[in-house]
Formats: structure tokens, sequence, C-alpha cells
């Protein structure tokens, strides 16, 4: 039988492979519907320093475009060392051959001129395998104080060429800052590059700081405080730091805040005689409306970007799951039905997803699910991960991880919503709780 | 008479074992011989018997034998199995005509990408950027609490020139330049996505430690910990595997699979003959080869999420060396995305086609004219973030 078997499998295939195919009528017609996954391979020759003494500016530009791109996972650098071509002028034509025989799909040219503190960046995409142009060539100014936002604005541009993502680059997070030991951790609000690069910080540390929230346009900061014992809501001006108390009812603890997308009205959890629910206030009048009703507790609301509903957390069913309500306040859906716990979720600024922090089975995830509670996916999993927010175009999430034991700290972490590329960001010392900006403008 | 039935019988027996369990792999004349021997009589059979030790060359002798001329004696009755040499098997061990050797790849170094016309790249204004003058750093107000450093205010005068530069041309003087060898395929391509949420994780918290940012106060205890769910998911059963005894109905269908093996692969021709090229079309195996070579190159792993839900429809124009000519690649049609995004899936596919088409897709020339144009569907259904 075993013969038999060999003989038919041999038979079999010999005539699939003899036999031809039907007739063919018009153009050979095949479907792909398998590829690679890999990161796009490119060139980046350093910039032409176009005028005197821009060689340094011209190298640093290069090489922050180059981590904006190979940061995302989507791309890889071919080391300038394995170059074969070079660009010594920004008007040279191109030399297809010598990208291509390296492998080069994309290739990215630019010039730097500085004059006085001003400094000007140009830039050309091309796409080497088809020998032709990606979109027209562009220049950006600015001072040579903010090179790397010109650096960014470039990456942004070359990033969405390509992949046809909204950018992301230039933008940056505020988060809290922690220091000293974990008993007596001491924490204040800093403001960085999304990468991690010119630190700044908002507060100093002589109260606990929590949850700070970037407004839609990026100027100002809400975050809660416990400078006076209860924890009760701020509003900061990044620009100047000044900053003022969101007025709630003595007695009562106010926290989770975060913006409507129209940047006027605010929501927040009101802890009261024991209850927890969220409320609405028009940040000029002061005026609150009560959104939830609930026994339960209601906290960590975030708007949809159109600003019609909100997503929060209940423990309304006994166990602490996500829900949504229209912005108005109204019967809550609830859409989290998994094994384990759901907690501050996150619309994504393109309304198509939402992130969750989820407990299971002695795991902290940050995991992403559709608005309705369908495809949930978990993308990372540790000791602790938690607080996760977006980036402006909704294509990576950054979340606080700490680690465990007694000499554990906290840390920034970001993840595409594949799952794929988890990396540590950079910061000054150990930080948690960030907040995305949107894109500056 | 009875030896002769028992010597013939077990001849027979010897002759269909061989045929069968033996290889079908040897020369069909060797079979031609074994047929011979089915027609010595019992009595030269029995004339041979005692040189038995030189059964092989004994058969080649006996096969040369002459007819039995001598009518006088007669042959006893010889078992009615003249016809059965016939029906050995031998043909099947005819192997199907071998797959034409795919044509070998034109090594010949393709020609540098330069074109004949150049022209001169227009330097871009100085003025195109709108910049907006430095203000002074607002003084921080008289607030309650001073971080010890005041944040600069964000710079404002980035701006993006609003006229776009020349296109940059090749120039006419550039040499031909014959690229060198490509580099080899990145070795962390994959095709799926594994995420850390994937690995199982040890010595775990049941609660966050953090203060909690979106409830300040601990209102209640921590809840236990979900009931693990230890329950596994009833297997599937397993599946049949292809060596379980045929029933009938499939012993059917082998003996139609060897019916039509033996009637030749050859002959399965499609009876009426294709509409379009004329010679024979291109068999399965070798479209397969050439979806595997695109394939190998189409890389979504820079497309964005709504580019990865568009299909596009990309037509190409191949020279008779099997290479893509770039120039006519243009897509046909796209679904399931948005116009941007469609470019995106388009260009991933353009270059899917012209890097792996580069040497050439090693298709028969002989029947050019059946892929002198290829439609190609790009449907990244299965390479979607799920």
């Amino acid at each position: 039988m075993t013969h038999l078997t060999r003989l038919i499998a041999v038979l079999a295939t010999a005539m699939a492979f003899a036999v031809p195919a039907t007739a063919q009528d018009g153009p050979l017609r095949i479907e792909i519907t398998e590829g690679v996954i890999e990161p796009l391979p490119f060139a980046i020759p350093n910039f032409v320093p176009e005028s005197g003494g821009a060689g340094e500016l011209a190298a640093n530009i290069t090489r922050v475009l180059s981590e904006d791109l190979t940061g995302t996972g989507l791309f890889r650098e071919i080391p300038q060392s394995a170059h074969i071509g070079s660009v010594t002028s920004f008007s040279s034509p191109v030399q297809y051959a010598d990208w291509k025989a390296i492998n080069a799909q994309a290739l990215i040219t630019g010039g730097v001129t500085v004059q006085g503190d001003r400094v000007t960046v140009k830039f050309r995409l091309y796409d080497v395998f088809s020998g032709q142009e990606m979109g027209d060539g562009l220049q950006f100014s600015g001072t040579t104080a903010g090179w790397r936002r010109m650096a960014h604005k470039v990456a942004d541009t070359v990033y969405s060429r390509i992949t046809g993502e909204g950018p992301y680059f230039d933008s940056r997070v505020v988060y809290v800052s922690e220091t000293g030991p974990k008993d007596d951790r001491r924490k204040r609000l800093a403001i960085m590059d999304y990468d991690g690069a010119n630190t700044q910080y908002l507060t100093d540390s002589s109260s606990i700081v929590l949850a700070p929230r970037f407004s839609p346009t990026g100027d100002r900061v809400l975050y809660t405080s416990y400078e006076t014992g209860f924890p009760k809501i701020y509003v900061l001006d990044v620009a100047s730091v000044g900053r003022r108390t969101l007025t709630t009812p003595e007695g009562t603890m106010s926290f989770a805040p975060r913006f409507a997308p129209n940047g006027q009205t605010v929501v927040y959890s009101l802890s009261q005689g024991g209850n927890t629910d969220i409320y609405a206030m028009d940040i000029n009048s002061g005026q609150s409306v009560q959104l939830t009703t609930a026994p339960s507790i209601e906290t960590a609301p975030s708007f949809s970007p159109d600003g019609s509903q909100i997503v929060f957390e209940s423990d309304r069913s006994g166990s602490q799951q996500l829900y949504v309500m229209p912005a108005g306040g109204g019967e809550p859906r609830r859409i989290s039905f998994g094994q384990g716990r759901y907690g501050t979720p996150v619309w994504s600024p393109r309304g198509d997803l939402i992130a969750f922090t989820k407990q299971s089975k002695g795991r902290f995830h940050i995991g992403v699910m559709r608005t309705d509670g369908s495809e949930e996916r978990l993308l990372t999993a540790s000791f602790l991960d938690e607080g996760p927010t977006w980036s402006p175009n909704g294509r990576v999430i950054m979340f606080t991880r700490e680690t465990q034991g007694e000499q554990g700290s906290a840390s920034l972490y970001s993840v595409d919503i594949s799952g794929r590329n988890l990396k540590k960001v950079r910061t000054e010392g150990a930080a948690s709780d960030p907040s995305w900006s949107p894109l500056q403008n | 008479m009875h030896t002769g039935h028992i010597i013939s019988g077990a001849g027979h027996l010897a002759l269909f074992a061989w045929a069968f369990i033996g290889s079908f792999s040897l020369p069909p004349d060797d079979a031609i011989q074994v047929t011979d021997v089915a027609l010595v009589s019992p009595e030269e059979f029995a004339a041979l018997t005692p040189p038995v030790d030189q059964a092989p060359g004994a058969d080649t002798a006996v096969a040369e034998l002459p007819a039995p001329e001598a009518a006088d004696t007669p042959p006893e009755a010889t078992p009615q199995t003249d016809s059965t040499p016939e029906q050995a098997p031998p043909e099947t061990a005819a192997a199907p005509a071998p797959e034409a050797a795919p044509e070998k790849p034109d090594l010949t170094t393709p020609q540098a990408d330069v074109s004949d016309t150049t022209s001169t790249i227009t330097a871009p204004s100085e003025d195109v950027a709108v910049v907006v003058p430095e203000t002074p750093d607002e003084a921080p107000r008289d607030i309650p609490r001073v971080a010890p450093r005041p944040v600069v205010r964000p710079d404002r005068d980035v701006a993006v020139g609003e006229s776009p530069q020349a296109p940059t041309a090749p120039s006419d003087t550039a040499e031909e330049v014959q690229p060198a060898e490509e580099e080899k395929a990145p070795e962390e391509a994959t095709t799926r996505i594994v995420t850390e949420a994937d690995d199982k994780g040890q010595g775990l918290p049941k609660s966050s430690k953090r203060p909690p940012a979106s409830r300040p106060v601990k209102t209640a205890a921590v809840e236990p910990d979900p009931k693990p769910a230890n329950t596994p998911e009833p297997k599937p059963a397993p599946a049949q595997t292809e060596t379980a005894t045929p029933r009938p109905e499939q012993k059917e269908a082998i003996n139609d699979a060897l019916s039509r093996a033996l009637a030749g692969a050859a002959d399965a021709a499609p009876d009426t003959p294709p509409a379009g090229p004329s010679g024979p079309p291109l068999t399965s195996g070798e479209k397969e080869a050439l979806r595997v070579a695109v394939s190998a190159c189409w890389n979504t792993g820079s497309l964005s999420t709504d580019a990865l839900r568009t299909t596009v429809v990309v037509t190409v124009e191949m020279s008779q060396d099997g290479k893509p000519l770039a120039e006519t690649i243009r897509m046909l049609t796209s679904s399931g995305g948005t116009g941007t995004a469609a470019r995106q899936a388009f260009e991933a596919a353009r270059r899917a086609i012209i890097r792996c088409g580069a040497q050439g897709f090693g298709l028969p020339v002989d029947k050019y004219d059946h892929w002198r144009e290829i439609e190609m569907t790009f449907n990244p259904e299965k390479m979607r973030i799920k």
C-alpha cells in the first residue's frame, strides 16, 4: 500500500505540473496573497552642507532623521559604509544603479544651509527601484536651536509618503518624572520630545502629581495633584507653566481628567459620599454636568475623536469593564467581555480602536480593541504595564512599565499597534503616566 | 500435467509479485523478457531445469530459443496464460514526460537606469518658508508654585515650503553603471507577527502597585484573580492520515487516477484550443513559480493599516527574457481603501515586481505569448494586522 500511495502521489504531482493550465484568454493573471514583513531598507547619505559651518548640523539632522525612521521598526537604514554612490550636491542627478546595487529601496538626500541663527533644510525622497522621485522636494526653515524639529518634520514627511500613515515624530510627551526609593518616590511633571530629547520640568516634586493629559492643541496640560491632601485637578499652560485649579465642591476628590476634542470641556471623575461618577465641566464657566449616576465606580473617561462618545471603566457589573456612552450621558454600553479586568481606556485619534490596560491571570497587558469591543488584541505582557496613550497618528502606543522588586522602577515604553517594535523610550530617570501631544504646528 | 500447472502458476505468481512489489522503474525490456518465459513448454522448461544455477543466463537463452516447431511432439496443454504477460504493468513505469527545464535566467547585467534627457534642478526659493519672528519668551506668571525650569515657548517658525522643487532628472552625461550583485534579503522577514502578549510570564502581581491615576482612593479590596481558565479547549480530532485504507470509492478514484496517468500526461491537454495566444499555456507549476517569486519581494511591513486593507490589480508587460518593463507597470483597479492607501499599496506592489524581476522570472520563452502581459492581484488580506 505504501508503494501504491507513493505512486499515486508521484503521479498526482507529475500531472499537476504537466497538465497545462486552463485556456488563457487575455493576459496571464495571478494573485499574490502572501508577502513578507520586513523593514524597508533605505539609504540616507549625510545631508550636504551648503554653507560654511553647516557640516555638523547637517550630520546631526541626518542622524535624527534616520533614528526617527528606524525607530518605527518599519525601516532599516543601510549603513553609510555600505554606500557605493555618494551625494556631493543636492542638485546632482541620482545614480539609481548605485543604490539598487545595495538594495536600497528608498533614498533620501538633502541639503542644509545656515545663515546666522537660521537654518534651512531641504530634502528629496526617491523610489530607487522605480527610478523616480516620491513627491516633490520640500524645505523647512527655522532657528538653529530648533534643528531637531526640522529633522522630525523631514522624517514625518518621508514616513507618510512611504507608509501612508499620518506623521507623529514632531510631537512631545508629558509624563511624571520619578526619583528616589520606592517607598519615598518624588514625582514631578516633565515634558520632552517624543524621542526623549529636550526634557524640561513643569512642576517641582513637593507633592504627588498624577496623570497629566495634553489638550487637543498641545498648549495646556491637565493633571491631578495631592497638593492639598485631596486629589484636585489643575490646568497648566505649557509655555508659561502658569496653572489654575478646576473648581469642584469642597470635600470631594476629583481626578482622571481629560480634555474633550473641542478643548473647552473637561471630563473627570468626582468622588463624594463614597461614590464615584463621571462629570463634564466647561473649562471657562466652571459649570459641571453629571454624566453617570450609578452606585459603582465610574472613572477614566476618554472622548472619541469626534466628541460624540465617551469610553470609561466601571465595576457596575461586578468586575472592572469598559463601557461606551454618549458624550452627554446616557445608557452606557458594555464593550469588554474578556476574562480579567479592563481599565484606563483611551480612544485612538483615528477613532478606530480603543487602547486599554488589562489584568488577567496575574499579568498586565496593553491591548487594543475595536470600538464595539470586537477584535481584542493584547500587545504586551509584563509584571506591570498600564496607562496607554496614542501617538498623534494612532499607529503607536506609549505606556508605563514597572519592573518587579524593591529596586523596580517605572519606565516608558512604546509599541506598534501590530504588537511589533516594543521598545523603551529614553527618559531622564524613571518615568510614568505618559501623555502624547498632538502634532506640533 | 499437474506439475506443469504448479510450475506455471508459481512462475506467474512470481512474475506478478515482482512486477507489483518490485520497482516500476525497471526498463521495459526486462519485462518483455519475462513474458517470453511464459511461452516455454513444460518439456522445454524441464530441460532447462538442471542448469538452474545459471538462472540469469538461462533466462536470456530461453528467450532466444526457437519456437517449438517439432509438431510431432505437440506440447501438452499449456496453461491458458498466454495473454497474461500482456497485462504486465511495466508500462506504468513509463515516467511522465519530464517538465521542460526552466529557462536559464538571463544573467546579463541589466542596464543602468539612465536616460538621455537631463534637466537642471531649480534651486528652491530662499523665501518659500514663512518664518515667524521669534517672540521673546514670556516670563512665568506669578503663581503659587513655580517650576524649577520654565519651559521655553515652542518654536513655531518651522514652515513648509510652498513651492515644490523641480524633479531631478538623470544626466545624459552619466556613464552607464553596471549594478553589482544585489544584497541578500534581510533575515528578519516574517509572515507572522508574534507579540509580547503571546509569551507566558511568571511571578506576577495581583494588582497594580502604582498609585492609581484613575482611582486615587483605594475604595475596594483587590479583586481576586479571575478563575484560572484551566479547562483546556477540546482538541480537534486528529485528521485522517493519508495512509488510511482507502474505501471502495477511493479505490475507484485511485484506479481512475492511475488510468489517466497510464494514458499519459501529455494527452491531458484541453480538448479545445485556447482562444488567446497560440501554443501551450503555462502550466500550473510555472504560474506558481511566478507567484512565489513575486511574493518573496512583496514587503508589506511598511504599509499603513489602510493600505493593508487595499487590494490592487497591477498590470505589467514583460520582455522576452522574463524581466518586467518597469515603465509599463500600472494599477488597473483597487478596492477596499482610499486613494492614498491604494497608491501606497501599488508602490509596494511595483517594488516587488521590479526587485524580484530584475534577474528575470525564469518563464519559458516558448510560451512568451502567454506571459507577454501579466495581471497581478495583490491581496493583503492575510498580511493584515490582526
